[in-house]
C-alpha cells in the first residue's frame, strides 16, 4: 500500500461520497472537495498523495484545475475521470502531465490501480521534494566564496581554472571545495553535480 | 362609327343595294310590260315590290327609299302605257308608297339588328379568343367537367400535363386523370356531393395525386370551382403540377426536414453528451457503493450499519439514473405539438405526395386505399406527416435495387377504434439481426442514415397513444404499421 491521501474533487455529492466510501473500504485515506475552488483554497498545505478530479464541473474544468495547481507549484499526480472521454480531451490531459485518465463509470480495480500508481508517483515526488528542500537548505548554508567554487565545480572547471577565475590560490580553492563537499553532504563530485541540478531544475516553476 | 376595319363594307353595301334596286326594278318593269296584254291595268305596282324588299333588306333605309321612288316612277310609266293616269292610279301609287315605307322601315330594322348582331358576335369572338389564349398560356391546367364528370374542356396545359390530347380527353370521364382508388370512386364523390352538399374539395386547394396517360403518377395541387349553368352544374378544376416545382420544393422541404432531423439530432447529441455525464454520475456512484460494500463484506467483521447506508445510497442513485432517462424521453417527445381533429386521409395524401416525388423515376407503382370509417383522428398533423414521410421514404429507399417495386399505403380499421396505417414495400425486408433494434435511436442500415427516423416516429406515434411495428410483407418486403386513435364517428357523422 502506498502512503498518501487521495484528494477527490467532484461537484456531484453522490460521486464524492461513494468514492470516499470505496477508498476507505480499500484502505486508503480520502479527502473530498466539492469543487476545484475548494481544493485550490487549501493548496498550500495539501497533504502528500494524489488528486482525483472530474472533468466537467460548473466553475472550472478538471483540466483547468490541473493547470492552476501546476502554476501554483502543486505537483501532486492527478488522475482525471470523465463520463465523456474523447481524443482531444485525452491529449490535452496527457499534455498537462496527468498521470491517468479514466472513464466513468469505472471498474473499482481499475480506479484503485490508477490511484495507487499515482500515490506511488506522489510518494516518489514528495521524496524528491524533500531531497530538494534539504539540498536548498544546505546550499543556503554555503558562504559566498564556497558558492562560487561550487558553481565552478558544477560547470566542470578544474581547480586551477576556478582559482584563476576567482583570483585566489589553488590551495584555497581546495579548502573551499572540501568545505562544500562536507556541507552539501556529497560523497563525490558527481553527487554534488546531481544535487545542484535538482536544486536548479525544480526551483524553476516557482 | 368605331369600326375601322369594316368601315368600307356599309358603303359598298349601299352601292350594291342601289344596283339591286335598279336592276330588280328594271326587271319588274320589263316583266310588267311583257305581261301588259294579259294584265291590262291590274297590279302595276306589285311588280316593283321585290325591288323594294330586296334593296331595303340588303342595304337598309336609303336604298329602299330609292327603290320605292323607282317603283312609283316605273309604275306610273307602266300605267301611262295602258291609258291616262286617273285618280285610282294616284291612290294606287300612294298605297304602294305607304306599303313600301313600311317594308323599308322593316328592312332598316333588319339591317340594324344584323349590324348589332355582327358587332356583338365580333366582341364575343374577341373575348373568347382572349380567354382561350389566357387558358392556353396559363401554366395551370384547366379542366371543365359536367355534372356526370365528363370532361367538357381540356386546356393546352392539361394536354401537356396529363398527356391526353384535348380531342380525346373531352367526352371522357375525368376519372382517367387520377389513380386508384380515386379513379373508381370519383363518380361516387360527385354523387355524394349532390346528395349531401358537403364540400370536400370545392373551394379548397388540396394536394392530390394525378395520373398521366402513361400511368405515371404525380403530385398536383387541385382547386375546384362550381358554375351553375342552364345545362346544369359544371365544375372547373385548376391543376398545378407539383412534380417539377415540387421536386425543387420537396428538395427544399426534404432538406428542411433533414435539417429538423439534424437539429433534433444535434440537440439530441448535445443532450446525449450532457446526459452521458448526468447518467454516469449516478452509475459511478452506484458502482462505487456496491464495490465498496463488496470489499467490506469480504472482511471478517463488516460494519453492517455502514453497509446498509451504502446500499440505500446506491438505491437512491439508481432512482436518480431513472429520472435522467425519463427527462430524456420527455425531451425527445417535447415540441410544440398541436393536436386537432384531422382527416387521416388528407394527412397521408399530402405526406405521400411529398414523399413520392421522384418515385416515378424509380418506376415504383404506388397504390393507396382508404377506409372512410376510420378517417378522423386527433393528431398533430406535422408530426404524423413526418412519420408517414419517414415510412414511405424508407420504403422507397428499400426498393432501390429490387426488380419488383410496389408500394401500398393503406388506412384500415384496427382494434378498438384505432385507425391502422400501413406502408408495405416489396424490398428485401427487415433483416433479422436489426429487427429488434429497428426503433432504437442511431441504428441504421443506410449509408448516410442517422438512425433516428424510426425512433422519432415511434416517439411520435406513442405520444399519440398509438403503436408502431414492422412485419414482413406477404410475398417479400417489409410492412410498417402504426395505429392512431380515431375520433368517435358518432360525434362527427352529422357534422
Amino acid at each position: 500500500m502506498a502512503d498518501g491521501v487521495v484528494h477527490v474533487v467532484d461537484d456531484d455529492p453522490a460521486v464524492r461520497d461513494s468514492l470516499a466510501f470505496l477508498f476507505e473500504e480499500a484502505g486508503l485515506e480520502a479527502r473530498i472537495y466539492e469543487g476545484p475552488s475548494a481544493l485550490l483554497e487549501v493548496r498550500e498545505g495539501l497533504a502528500a498523495g494524489c488528486i482525483l478530479t472530474d472533468v466537467r464541473m460548473p466553475d472550472m474544468t478538471g483540466l483547468d484545475l490541473v493547470r492552476r495547481l501546476r502554476a501554483e507549484g502543486v505537483n501532486h499526480p492527478v488522475v482525471v475521470m470523465t463520463g465523456h472521454a474523447d481524443v482531444p480531451l485525452a491529449i490535452e490531459a496527457m499534455r498537462l502531465g496527468v498521470s491517468d485518465f479514466i472513464e466513468k463509470p469505472f471498474d473499482d480495480e481499475q480506479l484503485l490501480g490508477s490511484i495507487q500508481a499515482a500515490l506511488r508517483a506522489g510518494v516518489a515526488l514528495s521524496q524528491r521534494e524533500t531531497d530538494r528542500s534539504a539540498i536548498l537548505e544546505r546550499t543556503a548554508s554555503l558562504s559566498g566564496r564556497e558558492a562560487e567554487v561550487l558553481a565552478g565545480l558544477v560547470a566542470g572547471k578544474p581547480n586551477k581554472v576556478i582559482a584563476f577565475d576567482l583570483g585566489i590560490s589553488v590551495r584555497t580553492v581546495e579548502v573551499h571545495r572540501a568545505h562544500v563537499m562536507m556541507k552539501m553532504n556529497a560523497r563525490s563530485l558527481s553527487d554534488l553535480v546531481r544535487m545542484s541540478l535538482i536544486a536548479e531544475q525544480q526551483s524553476e516553476p516557482k | 362609327m368605331n369600326l375601322p376595319a369594316s368601315d368600307r363594307a356599309p358603303a359598298a353595301r349601299t352601292w350594291v343595294g342601289l344596283g339591286i334596286a335598279l336592276g330588280v326594278a328594271a326587271a319588274g318593269l320589263a316583266l310588267r310590260l311583257a305581261l301588259a296584254p294579259i294584265l291590262a291595268e291590274r297590279t302595276v305596282f306589285l311588280f316593283f315590290v321585290p325591288a323594294v324588299v330586296l334593296a331595303s333588306a340588303y342595304a337598309g333605309l336609303w336604298t329602299g327609299v330609292f327603290a320605292t321612288v323607282l317603283g312609283v316612277a316605273g309604275g306610273a310609266y307602266a300605267t301611262s302605257r295602258t291609258g291616262a293616269l286617273d285618280l285610282g292610279d294616284v291612290v294606287s301609287a300612294a298605297i304602294f308608297g305607304v306599303v313600301c315605307a313600311s317594308i323599308v322601315t322593316g328592312g332598316e330594322w333588319f339591317q340594324r339588328a344584323r349590324r348589332e348582331a355582327l358587332s356583338v358576335n365580333r366582341d364575343l369572338a374577341e373575348r373568347e379568343a382572349r380567354l382561350q389564349s389566357l387558358i392556353d398560356t396559363a401554366p395551370d391546367a384547366l379542366i371543365v367537367i359536367d355534372e356526370a364528370g365528363v370532361m367538357q374542356s381540356f386546356s393546352k396545359a392539361a394536354e401537356r400535363l396529363f398527356g391526353w390530347p384535348a380531342a380525346e380527353a373531352i367526352g371522357r370521364n375525368v376519372s382517367i386523370l387520377m389513380p386508384e382508388p380515386d379513379r373508381s370512386a370519383h363518380d361516387g364523390y360527385l354523387g355524394r356531393y349532390y346528395s349531401t352538399g358537403e364540400r370536400r374539395i370545392i373551394g379548397v386547394e388540396r394536394v392530390v395525386t394525378g395520373q398521366r396517360r402513361s400511368g405515371e403518377t404525380f403530385p398536383m395541387e387541385l382547386a375546384v370551382g362550381e358554375v351553375r349553368t342552364a345545362r346544369g352544374r359544371m365544375f372547373t378544376g385548376f391543376v398545378r403540377d407539383l412534380s417539377e416545382r415540387q421536386a425543387a420544393e420537396a428538395r427544399v422541404q426534404a432538406l428542411q426536414s433533414e435539417l429538423v432531423h439534424i437539429s433534433r439530432v444535434t440537440a439530441m447529441g448535445e443532450m446525449a453528451s450532457a446526459l452521458a455525464h448526468e447518467l454516469n454520475q449516478p452509475l459511478t456512484a452506484i458502482n462505487n457503493y456496491l464495490k465498496g460494500s463488496t470489499r467490506m463484506l469480504a472482511r471478517p467483521a463488516p460494519d453492517l450499519q455502514r453497509l446498509v447506508e451504502a446500499l440505500s445510497k446506491a438505491g437512491e442513485q439508481a432512482l436518480r439514473a431513472g429520472e435522467v432517462i425519463r427527462r430524456l424521453r420527455e425531451f425527445v417527445a417535447r415540441g410544440e405539438t398541436e393536436r386537432r381533429i384531422e382527416s387521416l386521409r388528407s394527412i397521408v395524401e399530402e405526406a405521400s405526395a411529398l414523399a413520392l416525388v421522384g418515385a416515378a423515376e424509380k418506376a415504383i407503382s404506388v397504390s393507396f386505399s382508404y377506409d372512410p370509417a376510420v378517417d378522423q383522428v386527433l393528431a398533430d398533423r406535422v408530426q404524423i406527416q413526418q412519420v408517414v414521410l419517414n415510412l414511405i421514404r424508407n420504403a422507397v429507399d428499400a426498393m432501390g435495387e429490387n426488380c419488383r417495386r410496389e408500394l401500398a399505403v393503406k388506412i384500415a380499421p384496427g382494434d378498438e377504434g384505432m385507425a391502422l396505417l400501413s406502408v408495405a414495400d416489396t424490398g428485401p425486408g427487415v433483416s433479422p439481426d436489426i429487427a429488434d433494434a429497428l426503433f432504437t435511436p442511431f441504428v441504421t442500415t443506410k449509408a448516410e442514415g442517422m438512425g433516428v427516423g424510426l425512433s422519432i416516429s415511434r416517439t411520435i406515434v406513442e405520444s399519440h397513444g398509438g403503436r408502431i411495428w414492422a412485419e414482413p410483407t406477404p410475398g417479400g418486403g417489409a410492412t410498417f404499421r402504426f395505429s392512431l386513435r380515431t375520433i368517435d364517428i358518432g360525434e362527427t357523422a352529422h357534422g
